[in-house]
């Protein structure tokens, strides 16, 4: 390894990257626009849903409950139909999300101890409100039965004083889960669509048979050309963490141990993939289309949008084969719990692991393509 | 030599283009499938068996009961009993469990005594949705366990006492089973549709261009608005037949109903497959190169595709100015359509409009490809 011929290679990157505009522009306008997207459109907490009551009880206890539902922040009531009936062309036409509908003698079943159902209709065409809606409702219920059991244990006998408490993001901001795994998906994202076109692109142009005629070894070739992306991803990923903590105020519980290894260790299989990918591929549009069709999955099965918990047990072992899995629970739970090194000791290995096996494949795989 | 004949020319060197680029055919054919089936097996809204620990420091029959209450629900899974509240933290840490469930010492004789029995549900925030829930499930459990706790004392007492409480009783209109291929696919299929044809597209007129072509093209009696429709027509055949394809994969292998006007959905099909080529033909004129082409439909079809068209996410609760970035893309009233046809059963009287929007969509984008393509030259 030639320091010299090292440094050069690096310079000649920098200078190539500073006169290609379209590579600028993902490197530095692309994170911004994702961070924006997924700050805003996946991190929006779903709040004021147009909800229709309809109230058949026409009692305190219906109006209380009523009442309960209008001043949550979750729902606005904005219809008041007078029949069942009438729900159907409201939710059809998307005038409502939500309905509830009390039933008469409500309150006489209540006064006599009975247990009386709320019908709680949600609009099954748009998942997130079906998913969520139901749950803010029982909560809206839960704490309108908490009210009447304790005004009855007053009369004496025991209570239940069972708090239910959210940790580490107490205030559910969806945001705060989001940007921790932001910056790991942002970097997958623009190290490899930059890195995969790499090689390829000096490949289709001719410039690698010149490079290999020079006295530059392959590893020097490969540290060259990977060192001034990692150099960027340090700083799209610095960026990115900043705008988040104090643009969208995410909290920050993490040390700087942990964060940064993890980020490194994960940027090491990013860039590794993305030059594998750059030295199977022939053209730069294949190698373009590769990187698209490993990222949708990635994006899918990794935990990033939707709870790996709840995929189908035939589904999961897969996940275990995508490095972004082990990278989003380190950053989500060092950023929000704080963990440490130690309790995220097998994500880290893993990772480290992914890197290694990926590097060394794409090292054989270059000594193979030029011995053709 | 008539317009129709050399549109129809034009029409067939694309389609001769098309065919003999196998790549082409894979991201046609291919990813659309891989993508359905991806999305609609992996993901599901319902969350259920979430990992729970235990840490019961009173241990009696009471408390006991309190834990079974909370598992009998299904959403809570206890995975392990821990014996010192010290471990809650280590478990959490390492993201062992989302729940954990804390009775005191003296809980049991506090609820046969009458007096004040202390537990606490502790809900990891750093999955805000299924900890939602978990917090749902929480109280509700609160509730049941107090009511029924106070009702039983009374009764030891001779006294009876009743309390009455409410239950929300949820029915999920347009898909009662909650299934997620009826959440998913009638988003998803716009989404698809959209990334392939805006991709494929954007790079026509820039390889006719890179290649020389494009001179040739404009030499010959061709005019340009010919040049655009005949470039437009096979597309329109072949993402209208990608369509046909992912309705009948939807219908048959995951049961998605269509309960709706089917002609209201074959007809804005077809005018957001225009929509589509339209935003790909003004990608395509405007782009230098063709790796500037690509990028920029990547981040197109993409981006506003998958977040702006209220797939995924709903419209309503995302900020004002993104709201109006939303109506400039044509994913949104084409998910409303979809949705409407497929779950809701809407005919052309509830989605005229939005047909309408499609409608002026498609003719204000193929007139601004063909007047940019103009410019261009």
């Amino acid at each position: 390894m030639n320091l010299r011929r090292y440094r050069l290679l690096v310079w000649k990157e920098f200078l190539q990257l500073r006169r290609d505009p379209l590579l600028l522009s993902i490197v530095f306008v692309m994170p911004v626009l994702q961070l924006i997207m997924f700050g805003y459109v996946v991190g929006a907490d779903v709040t004021h849903l147009p909800t229709a009551v309809v109230d058949h009880d026409h009692t305190v206890t219906s109006r209380t409950l009523v009442h309960a539902f209008e001043s949550s922040t979750y729902f606005d009531v904005t219809e008041r139909p007078t029949a069942e009936s009438a729900l159907q062309p409201l939710f059809d036409s998307t005038r409502v999300r939500v309905a509830v509908v009390i039933d008469r003698g409500t309150e006489a079943a209540l006064l006599r101890g009975e247990t009386a159902e709320v019908g709680i209709v949600v609009d099954g065409a748009d998942s997130k409100t079906a998913s969520v809606a139901g749950g803010y409702a029982g909560q809206v219920i839960a704490s309108f039965n908490a009210r009447r059991i304790s005004a009855a244990a007053r009369g004496g006998g025991p209570v239940l004083d069972s708090r239910v408490r959210v940790m580490f993001n107490p205030s559910l901001r969806a945001v705060n889960a989001m940007v921790p795994g932001l910056v790991a998906t942002i970097l997958m994202i623009s190290v490899m669509a930059v890195m995969s076109q790499a090689v390829v692109r000096e490949r289709a142009r001719g410039t690698l048979e010149q490079m290999m005629v020079t006295p530059i070894s392959r590893a020097e070739y490969l540290a060259g050309k990977v060192t001034p992306y990692a150099l960027i991803a340090v700083v799209q990923m610095t960026f990115i963490a900043l705008i988040g903590r104090l643009w969208f105020g995410v909290p920050f519980n993490g040390d700087l141990v942990t964060v940064p290894l993890g980020l490194t260790l994960f940027m090491f299989t990013s860039i590794g993939l993305g030059l594998l990918i750059s030295l199977i591929s022939r053209t730069q549009q294949q190698a373009q289309q590769m990187t698209m069709f490993y990222m949708i999955p990635v994006m899918v099965l990794s935990g990033f949008m939707f709870p790996i918990e709840s995929m189908p047990a035939a589904i999961v072992p897969l996940t275990y084969f995508i490095p972004l899995r082990y990278a989003l629970v380190v950053l989500r739970a060092s950023f929000l719990k704080g963990s440490g090194v130690l309790d995220l000791w097998v994500q880290l290995v893993a990772m480290l692991a992914f890197a290694l096996l990926i590097f060394g494949v794409a090292v054989t795989r270059f000594q193979k393509r030029l011995s053709e | 030599m008539g317009a129709g004949r050399r549109v129809g020319a034009i029409a067939r060197k694309e389609l001769i283009h098309i065919s003999r680029d196998w790549r082409i055919l894979v991201g046609v054919a291919v990813l659309p499938l891989v993508q359905l089936l991806l999305f609609a097996y992996a993901i599901s809204f319902d969350v259920r068996n979430v990992p729970t620990i235990v840490y019961d420091s009173d241990n009696t029959a009471q408390s006991r009961s309190y834990v079974d209450a909370a598992t009998n629900a299904g959403f809570f899974h206890v995975t392990r009993y821990v014996s010192s509240g010290s471990e809650i933290d280590g478990v959490f840490d390492r993201g062992e469990a989302r729940v954990a469930i804390v009775i005191s010492r003296g809980f049991g004789t506090a609820i046969s005594s009458g007096g004040t029995a202390r537990a606490a549900v502790l809900v990891d925030g750093s999955e805000p949705n299924s900890a939602e829930l978990g917090r749902t499930y929480a109280l509700a459990l609160n509730n049941a366990f107090g009511r029924s706790a106070l009702v039983s004392w009374s009764a030891t007492r001779g006294a009876s006492r009743s309390i009455g409480a409410l239950e929300p009783r949820l029915r999920t209109w347009y898909n009662p089973e909650r299934s997620s291929a009826d959440f998913l696919v009638p988003g998803l299929m716009v989404v698809i549709i959209m990334i392939v044809t805006v991709q494929q597209t954007a790079v026509t007129l820039v390889r006719e261009r890179a290649q020389g072509t494009l001179e040739q093209l404009l030499v010959s009696p061709l005019t340009r608005s010919e040049l655009i429709l005949g470039k437009v027509l096979p597309w329109v055949v072949l993402g209208f037949l990608d369509t046909i394809g992912i309705t009948a994969i939807a219908i048959a292998i995951f049961n998605v109903p269509l309960r709706g006007d089917i002609s209201v959905l074959a007809v804005s099909m077809f005018l957001f497959v225009l929509c589509s080529l339209s935003i790909g033909l003004v990608i395509s004129a405007i782009a230098p190169t063709l790796e500037s082409a690509n990028l920029v439909a990547l981040l197109v079809s993409f981006l506003p595709g998958f977040m702006l068209s209220g797939m995924a996410f709903p419209l309503a609760s995302i900020p004002v100015v993104l709201q109006g970035v939303s109506y400039l893309f044509p994913g949104r009233y084409m998910v409303e359509i979809a949705r409407g046809v497929f779950l809701r059963g809407a005919g052309w009287s509830i989605l005229g409009g939005q047909v309408l929007a499609l409608c002026a969509y498609a003719a204000i984008g193929l007139g601004l490809a063909t007047l940019l393509n103009r410019q261009r030259v």
